[in-house]
C-alpha cells in the first residue's frame, strides 16, 4: 500500500527524505527547527530551482543537456558586462536571458533537426559557450555590480528576496503548465513515444526545439541570480551545475528515458541537494561531507526505486498470466464471479471493456 | 572513382585530420614540428586519452561512466593519504589502483542490481567517489582542494622518463591502446562487448555472460582512469582531489570523436586512439600559436559539434539518395 503510494508520488519520497533530514537536524539542536531555516535554504536553492525546471522539461522529451552551466556562466557574463558597460538592469538582464534563449534553441536544433544525440551535442556545446565566456570576458573576473542589481537577491517581504518571490511563482506556473497544459503534455508525449505523438498530430520537432529553448532560457535565468547573489562574476560560474541539475531532477523521479516526471519532484530533489549543504553548515561538519552524502541517497534512492519498480512490473505479470499458471485459482475466481448476482451479461461486457 | 575500402574508413579521416593539423601549426611555428616537441606535449592530455580507450568499452556496451574524473581524483587522493601514512610508494600506487578498480566493480554492480541507466547510475557515483575523494583529503588535513606533494622523487620522476626514446605516459598510451585493440578485436571478449551493445536481450538470450562483460568493462574504465590519476600525480608532483573533474568530458569527446555510437554497438580502438591525439593536439598547437587554453577548448567544444553533425547530415543524405534510388527504379518499372 506505501509502496504502491510511494510509486505512484515519487515526489513523497524525496519529501520524506527531506522530512528526514530536517528531523536530525531537529534532534541536534532545536532552535535551528524553525521556519527561517526553511527559508534558508529555499533562498540557497535558487539556481537549482531554475535549472531543474529546465532539466525536467528536456528530459521529459527524452533529452539530456549538459551545456546549462556554460549557458550560465555565460549569461551572468553578457549581463555583467552590459550592467558595467552602463546599461540599465532590465536591459542587461533581457540580453542575457535572449543569448540563453539562443544557446538553448541551437541545442535544440543539433538534436531534433540533426538528430545528433542530445548527450553529444551538448557536450560540445558545453566546450563553446564556456570557450564565449572566456572571449567575452577577456579572462578576468567581473566586478562592481550595481548595488540594485544585488539588491534582487537580498531579503525582502516575507523574509524572501524579489527573486525568490519570482522563482515561486515560476515553480508554480512550470508546474501546471507540465501537467496541464496541451503543450506540458506534448513534450511528456514526445519522450515517451516520439513516432506515436506524431502520428496523433504533436509537431515533434518543434516541440523539442521549444523545451531545449526554455531550458536555455531558464539556466540564463539561473546565472543572472547566481551573479546577483554572489555579486561578482567568475569565468569559472555556473561549472558543474549541469550534474546537480540532473540529478536533482533524477531525484525527484524524472526519468532519463522521458515520458514521467513533475517539476514539483524535480523541485523537491533541488531542494534536498541544498539541504544538504546548509544543514551540514548547521551541524558545524565540514563541507566535504556534502558530496558523498548527496551521492550516497541519490543511489539509494535510485536503486531501490529500480527494485521497487521490477517487483511491481513481476506483480503485474503475475496477475495476468496467473490463470495459466494455476488453473486452480483461475477457477474459484470464476466461481467468485459466478456467485456474485449481477446477470451473466454486464459480466462479459465488463470483461470485454477491461480488455 | 573506386577508393580502396581502407581509406573509405572513419580512421583514415581522422589520421587525414591529425596529419592536416600537426602540418598547420607546424607552417604557423614551425616549433610545433621539432619530435621533441611533439612528443612531450602529449604529456599535457594524455590521460584523457589512455582513459577514453577503456570508456570507449563501456560506451560500446551501451553504457557509460560519467565518474571517471572523480576516480581520477580519488586514486591520486588514495595514493597521496597512503604516502603520508608512511607506505611505501609503489604499494601506494597498487593500492590507489587497486581502489579504482572496486570503484569500476560498484558501478557496474549498481547497474547491474538496479537496472537504471548507466548514466544516472555514474552520475551518482560520480558524486560518492568525488566525494570520498574530498573527505579522505580534508581528513588528511589536506583541506579542500589543496593538495599533498612531497612525493618520492623515483615516483615524481616517472612522468619524465623514456622508454625507448618516448616519454612514459606516452609510451604507455601507445602500449595500451595495441592491448585494448587485442581485446576489443581479437578476443572473444571484445565480441562480447560488441554484441552486448548491439542488442542486449538477444545477448542474454544466446548466452552471453553479460554480467561478467560488464564487470570487466567497467572495472577496466576504472582501473585506466585510476591510472591516469596517478601519472597525473607523477607529473605534477601533487594529489589534489579535483585532478580528474576536466577529463570527463574531453574523454567521452575522444570516444564519440574516435567514431563511436553514442548508441552502443560499433566504435573502434584506434579511431578513440587518434581522436584523443586530435583534440590534444589541437589544444597545444592553439596554445603555441598564442590562443588560451580557455578559448582553445571552445574551439575543441566546437570541433565535436561540427564533426558530428556532418557525420549525421552525411547519414541523412545517404539514405535520401537511397530512397529517391528506390523511388525512380519502381517509377521506371
Amino acid at each position: 500500500m506505501i509502496i504502491r503510494f510511494l510509486q505512484r508520488h515519487r515526489e513523497a519520497s524525496v519529501a520524506l527524505i527531506i522530512v528526514f533530514l530536517f528531523a536530525v537536524l531537529g534532534l541536534v539542536d532545536h532552535s535551528y527547527l524553525s521556519l527561517d531555516t526553511v527559508l534558508l535554504v529555499y533562498g540557497n536553492s535558487l539556481i537549482l530551482f531554475v535549472l531543474a525546471i529546465g532539466a525536467t522539461m528536456v528530459m521529459a522529451t527524452h533529452g539530456l543537456d549538459v551545456s546549462v552551466g556554460s549557458i550560465m556562466g555565460l549569461a551572468a557574463v553578457v549581463a555583467g558586462l552590459l550592467m558595467n558597460a552602463g546599461w540599465g538592469i532590465p536591459a542587461s538582464v533581457g540580453v542575457a536571458l535572449l543569448v540563453g534563449l539562443l544557446c538553448g534553441l541551437f541545442n535544440g536544433a543539433l538534436v531534433s533537426l540533426l538528430k545528433v544525440s542530445a548527450i553529444v551535442a551538448t557536450l560540445g556545446t558545453l566546450g563553446l559557450y564556456r570557450g564565449f565566456v572566456h572571449l567575452l570576458s577577456g579572462g578576468s573576473w567581473i566586478e562592481g555590480l550595481p548595488e540594485n542589481f544585488k539588491a534582487l537577491t537580498k531579503a525582502g517581504s516575507a523574509g524572501l528576496s524579489p527573486v525568490a518571490w519570482l522563482v515561486l511563482v515560476l515553480l508554480i506556473v512550470a508546474h501546471l503548465g507540465l501537467r496541464y497544459t496541451a503543450f506540458g503534455r506534448s513534450m511528456f508525449a514526445v519522450g515517451d513515444n516520439r513516432e506515436g505523438a506524431r502520428l496523433i498530430g504533436i509537431r515533434v520537432n518543434e516541440v523539442q526545439i521549444v523545451a531545449y529553448g526554455l531550458n536555455g532560457l531558464l539556466a540564463a535565468l539561473a546565472g543572472v541570480i547566481f551573479a546577483s547573489q554572489i555579486g561578482f562574476i567568475p569565468n569559472t560560474a555556473g561549472t558543474g551545475m549541469e550534474m546537480r541539475a540532473i540529478a536533482s531532477s533524477v531525484l525527484g523521479g524524472v526519468s532519463l528515458l522521458g515520458g514521467t516526471g513533475t517539476v514539483l519532484g524535480a523541485a523537491l530533489g533541488a531542494y534536498f541537494m541544498t539541504s544538504i549543504d546548509s544543514i551540514l553548515v548547521l551541524l558545524r561538519l565540514e563541507a566535504y561531507w556534502n558530496d558523498i552524502i548527496a551521492g550516497a541517497i541519490l543511489l539509494v534512492v535510485l536503486i531501490t526505486d529500480g527494485k521497487i519498480r521490477e517487483a511491481v512490473d513481476r506483480l503485474l505479470r503475475y496477475q495476468k498470466y496467473r490463470k495459466f499458471i494455476d488453473p486452480q485459482a483461475a477457477a474459484q475466481h470464476g466461481d467468485a464471479a459466478k456467485a456474485a448476482t449481477r446477470p451473466l451479461k454486464t459480466a462479459l461486457e465488463t470483461s470485454e471493456a477491461r480488455k | 572513382m573506386k577508393l580502396h575500402p581502407a581509406l573509405k574508413r572513419w580512421e583514415s579521416v581522422l589520421a587525414l585530420l591529425l596529419i592536416a593539423e600537426i602540418l598547420l601549426f607546424g607552417a604557423i611555428n614551425p616549433v610545433f614540428l621539432q619530435p621533441s616537441m611533439l612528443l612531450y606535449a602529449t604529456s599535457d592530455f594524455i590521460h584523457v586519452g589512455i582513459t577514453a580507450l577503456a570508456l570507449t568499452l563501456v560506451i560500446i556496451t551501451g553504457g557509460i561512466d560519467l565518474s571517471l574524473g572523480s576516480v581520477m581524483g580519488l586514486s591520486a587522493i588514495t595514493l597521496g593519504i597512503l604516502w603520508v601514512g608512511g607506505v611505501d610508494i609503489w604499494v601506494a600506487a597498487v593500492a590507489a589502483l587497486a581502489v579504482g578498480t572496486l570503484g569500476g566493480v560498484f558501478n557496474a554492480v549498481a547497474i547491474h542490481l538496479s537496472k537504471v541507466n548507466p548514466l544516472v547510475i555514474t552520475l551518482g557515483t560520480g558524486f560518492l567517489f568525488g566525494g570520498a575523494a574530498l573527505v579522505l583529503s580534508g581528513l588528511a588535513g589536506a583541506t579542500g582542494y589543496e593538495g599533498i606533494s612531497n612525493f618520492d622523487p623515483a615516483f615524481v620522476n616517472l612522468a619524465n622518463l623514456e622508454v625507448l626514446g618516448l616519454p612514459l605516459p606516452f609510451a604507455l598510451f601507445l602500449a595500451l591502446t595495441v592491448g585494448f585493440m587485442a581485446l576489443l578485436h581479437r578476443t572473444r571478449f571484445g565480441r562480447y562487448v560488441y554484441l552486448i551493445g548491439q542488442n542486449p536481450r538477444a545477448a542474454a538470450y544466446a548466452g552471453t555472460p553479460v554480467f561478467r562483460t560488464l564487470v570487466v568493462a567497467y572495472a577496466l574504465t576504472s582501473l585506466m582512469a585510476a591510472l591516469s590519476g596517478l601519472i597525473l600525480a607523477s607529473y605534477f608532483g601533487s594529489a589534489r582531489s579535483d585532478f580528474g573533474t576536466t577529463a570527463l568530458m574531453p574523454a567521452i569527446t575522444a570516444v564519440v570523436l574516435g567514431g563511436t555510437s553514442i548508441y552502443g554497438g560499433s566504435g573502434t580502438i584506434l579511431g578513440t586512439a587518434l581522436a584523443a591525439l586530435l583534440v590534444g593536439y589541437l589544444q597545444t598547437g592553439l596554445q603555441l600559436v598564442g590562443v588560451s587554453s580557455h578559448v582553445s577548448s571552445a574551439l575543441s567544444g566546437g570541433l565535436l559539434v561540427i564533426v558530428v553533425a556532418l557525420r549525421s547530415l552525411s547519414e541523412m543524405g545517404r539514405v535520401w539518395f537511397q530512397h529517391r534510388r528506390v523511388l525512380r527504379n519502381v517509377a521506371a518499372e
